[in-house]
């Protein structure tokens, strides 16, 4: 029987799930993913987490609990950087530490490090590690890597043609959870476009977020996320800012917001932050910041946590869109 | 003669207002709604429909408030909007220069900001009720002053107590310390105002440009105590409007008007909504663990809506 290896469905695997998923299959592992987020998933990981979690460390928790029980393996590797220059949020950092502390019953964690901040190709060096864990050559973890970077990259460029995340990476997905999304046309006529940004593990768990992608659907809205836009233009948006933004995440969200306000390409913004996340207090300021300067787009900045409610939200998006679509129809009449 | 009418049912209170062609309010209702938000919409449509003159038509209307999607239904409303639209078109229909509305109701208190009729910003309480109508009950309440005469004691005091108004638990705690101090009862009320105008303009009102004019509407604009302490936070007049209680029922019914100009007719089921036997009952869905509340609305025993599912299969009814 393949060894089994379990991959939270929380954090960065909105992003490098197609990466990590090929590489372990390619060397005969197989991969198993936490179910979706629901409210008793997150309710079992409250009890394990430290003080002062954000909320997607939170949630991050009851994804892992969920794998305890069912794999061989937990995959919680150490992202330190991915790309030359940032940093990943340093309670990434410690995540793996984080779980080891709070749970007893663990399998074994696999917690590779990943540092690219100075070498952005030393990214096989740690792949070389995990590999060698499970006792393979380093002429299929060679291959495995090179396929792995191959998907990736497909992913990546399925993403900036404007597709949403959630579908495009279902197409790796064992079981992926139903898609609520259906790009509906907006009633009055004219589409709205509105940007949303924020963690990717905050705009794609249909849970934490009460489903804001579809609630904007359904309100008219096409959403346009920071992964639509490509590398080049965040960096050129970034370079500009007199002081570095060094957070990866962060950066992206910032470079591809400034972006999305500059091309004039939409008629509306919404940050969406976690409660209890640091970098995200400072985005939503900078955000704010650029956006007063272009008063012809709306801006919306929402918080979400645990105990989010879905009026207040409905309440505010609803509110966002009417004052769009009222003041579009005073600037036509 | 035309008329419009618009329902906006929030936390505590249900508000109706009548409007004519010339959006002039004929008449307004104001009621609690008792957490029982369908019979007092249902009372509330008896009050108002005795005010009215006997030759009217109704050819359009509206719902508003957090119980809006409910009151459509209940109604057949020609457009249900949120609270902030509805009453930043009804501030700017009877203040066309307004360009700051603060907003401050049962539950949550709202800033609007207007620009040229339009509204370009919005914010809302997000976790904290302090400043909010509820807490200012409940402290009138504490220190056995009825509420109708809380704004005019505010008035009276020369010499404001500072309480901090950071958090309602702790605005409570400071105002108990400063009365066994043996600060006056007036002064105590005047700061207590004072505590929640600087909270409100700390956090609803943070990071924006509040411009003259500002309209000051929703249930706590009753309390002079309120207006004075943000006139003099801000150094400029803030306008109280004649209707500021049931500012977001004129709007949403000014915007029935417009959503008719479009639509021609209306879905408006009529007065007789009032005796028509409407329940509501709830039920945990067991299809996957985020176990929902679903709400059914049913009338005469049928059910003709549902919502609080998450993943939205218990919204579409089989017929």
């Amino acid at each position: 029987m393949a060894i089994k290896v379990g991959i939270p469905r929380a954090l960065l695997y909105y992003r490098l799930y197609p990466f990590w998923k090929t590489f372990f299959n390619s060397l005969g592992i197989e991969v198993v993913v936490s179910d979706k987020t629901t409210k008793k998933l997150l309710k079992e990981g409250l009890k394990y987490v430290p003080d002062e979690a954000c909320l997607s460390i939170k949630v991050a928790f009851g994804h892992v609990k969920d794998l305890i029980g069912k794999v061989d393996y937990l995959f919680l590797p150490r992202l330190v950087s991915l790309e030359r220059g940032t940093y990943i949020c340093p309670k990434f950092i410690g995540f793996p530490d984080m779980i080891r502390s709070a749970f007893d019953n663990l399998p074994p964690v696999i917690d590779t490090s990943f540092n690219l901040r100075r070498r952005p190709s030393n990214l096989f060096l740690p792949m070389c590690r995990i590999g060698r864990i499970f006792k393979k050559s380093f002429l299929s973890i060679h291959q495995a890597y090179k396929k792995a970077l191959e998907e990736e990259s497909k992913y990546l460029s399925s993403l900036r043609k404007g597709n949403l995340l959630p579908e495009v990476l279902s197409s790796w997905e064992e079981n992926p959870p139903p898609l609520l999304n259906t790009h509906l046309k907006s009633k009055s006529g004219g589409e709205l476009r509105i940007a949303l940004v924020g963690h990717p593990y905050n705009l794609y768990d249909f849970f934490v977020n009460l489903n804001i992608i579809k609630k904007l659907e359904n309100l008219g809205a096409r959403v346009i996320t920071p992964e639509m836009v490509s590398p080049l233009a965040i960096k050129k948006e970034t370079d500009k800012i007199p002081q570095e933004v060094y957070w990866s995440l962060g950066r992206e969200i910032v470079g591809a917001s400034f972006y999305l306000i500059e091309s004039g390409s939409i008629d509306g913004l919404v940050h969406l932050g976690s409660f209890g996340c640091g970098p995200d207090s400072f985005l939503r300021e900078l955000i704010a910041d650029k956006i007063r300067k272009y008063p012809e787009i709306a801006y919306l900045s929402l918080i979400l946590d645990e105990h989010s409610g879905e009026a207040g939200l409905v309440t505010r998006l609803e509110a966002f869109i009417d004052l769009i679509e009222r003041r579009k129809a005073k600037v036509r009449s | 003669m035309n008329i419009y009418l618009g329902i906006d049912v929030g936390s505590i209170s249900t508000n109706l207002a009548v409007i004519d062609e010339e959006k002039k309010v004929l008449a307004w209702e104001y009621l609690l709604t008792g957490g029982r938000p369908i019979e007092a919409v249902q009372r509330g449509l008896k009050e108002i429909e005795k005010k009215l003159p006997s030759q009217v038509e109704i050819r359009g209307g509206g719902s508003t408030g957090s119980a809006r999607h409910l009151t459509g239904i209940l109604i057949g409303a020609d457009t249900v909007k949120s609270e902030i639209i509805a009453h930043a078109v009804a501030a700017s229909h009877l203040i066309p220069e307004v360009k700051t509305i603060f907003e401050i109701g049962g539950q949550d208190s709202k800033i609007i900001i207007v620009r040229d009729g339009v509204v370009v910003d919005f914010a809302m309480n997000t976790i904290c009720a302090a400043g909010t109508g509820s807490f200012l009950d409940h402290q009138a309440q504490r220190l056995g002053v009825p509420i109708e005469e809380f704004g005019n004691l505010a008035l009276q005091s020369k010499t404001p107590t500072r309480v901090a108004g950071r958090c309602t638990v702790f605005a409570e705690s400071d105002m108990i310390h400063k009365q066994q101090t043996g600060h006056a009862t007036e002064n105590i009320v005047a700061g207590l105002c004072q505590a929640l105008v600087r909270n409100y303009l700390n956090n609803v009102g943070k990071g924006k440009e509040l411009l003259p004019p500002v309209v000051f509407q929703g249930g706590v604009a009753a309390n002079k105590g309120m207006k004075a302490a943000f006139e003099e936070e801000l150094g400029y007049e803030v306008i109280v409007p004649e209707y500021y209680h049931v500012m977001g029922a004129i709007g949403v019914a000014i915007l029935a008007q417009e959503t008719i100009v479009e639509t021609k007719k209306t879905k408006f089921k009529g007065f007789e909504v009032s005796e028509v036997d409407y329940k509501t009952r709830s039920f945990e869905c067991t299809g996957c663990p985020n176990l929902c509340e679903v709400i059914e609305v049913l009338m005469s025993g049928e059910v003709i809506s549902r919502w609080g599912d998450r993943c939205g299969k218990w919204e579409v009814l089989e017929k």
